[in-house]
């Protein structure tokens, strides 16, 4: 098995880190509280790594569907905070393939090229 | 943001386990999930396998707080096996590493999720936590 995984490209939004707060049920302030989170070394909201990572999620499912679901692997680290007006560009690059099951780096990465998250991520049993 | 039922994760010492939690993830859930992040995707009558494992942190952190400044700096998942929407879950969970650096506490959290059939999900979230906060 050896698919090319097309990018999955999204600017975050402060209103998207709202929805998430809510759709998640993690409403940490540093991601929803505008106020707050300027107190911090941040110095503003910063998106939930989660949902960060959620994108390189659709961009697997987007390929390998409920084998994915099933089978997926992945394992990150979260090197660099995203913050609302962000371009993300999550991609992979296939490493290895053998016995119908493949392996890629994975990353995401903002508008200057900043990695954000990088990682890992396998799947087994697409075809 | 802390409440007195949830003990701060720098306290929580290796091996503790977590009390377990049941929650199910309705397709309206699992379609505000998917809005939320801007998914495209169809997932039919399943849900996006990580807001399994996004509201099954939500439902680690009634029983965990995190002090301000906590970092969540490393996540691995396994699924193993496609999540129905509307199943009835449950989440085990325990304390799996504890280590200092720096003034920092780094914790693992290591939990499974999926419904009476077996596990779907496998999960390992870790946490750096300033070391002076209660």
């Amino acid at each position: 098995m050896s698919v090319a995984v097309r990018p999955v490209v999204r600017t975050l939004t402060q209103a998207q880190l709202h929805a998430y707060a809510d759709a998640s049920g993690d409403h940490n302030p540093i991601h929803v509280d505008e106020e707050f989170a300027r107190t911090t070394p941040f110095g503003g909201t910063i998106a939930h790594g989660m949902l960060v990572l959620a994108l390189i999620g659709e961009m697997m499912y987007a390929t390998f569907g409920e084998a994915w679901s099933a089978s997926g692997r992945l394992k990150v680290r979260f090197k660099a905070p995203t913050r609302p007006g962000d371009t993300v560009t999550a991609s992979a690059q296939l490493v290895k393939s053998g016995d119908g099951a493949a392996e890629y780096a994975v990353q995401c990465a903002n508008q200057r090229g900043e990695v954000l998250i990088d990682g890992r991520a396998a799947v087994a049993g697409a075809a | 943001m802390t409440s007195p039922a949830r003990t701060s994760i720098t306290a929580l010492p290796r091996g503790h386990e977590l009390p377990p939690a049941t929650f199910t993830l309705s397709s309206t859930q699992g379609a505000a999930y998917a809005a939320a992040v801007g998914d495209l995707n169809s997932y039919g009558d399943t849900v996006p396998p990580l807001a399994v494992v996004a509201l099954g942190l939500a439902a680690l952190q009634e029983h965990i707080a995190l002090p301000e400044g906590s970092l969540h700096t490393s996540q691995e998942v396994e699924h193993a096996a496609v999540i129905r929407a509307g199943e009835p879950l449950t989440l085990t969970g325990r304390i799996a590493q504890r280590s200092e650096r720096q003034g920092f506490i780094i914790t693992v959290i290591e939990f499974e999720i999926g419904p009476a059939s077996g596990t779907a999900v496998r999960a390992r979230t870790t946490i750096m936590a300033p070391g002076g906060a209660a």
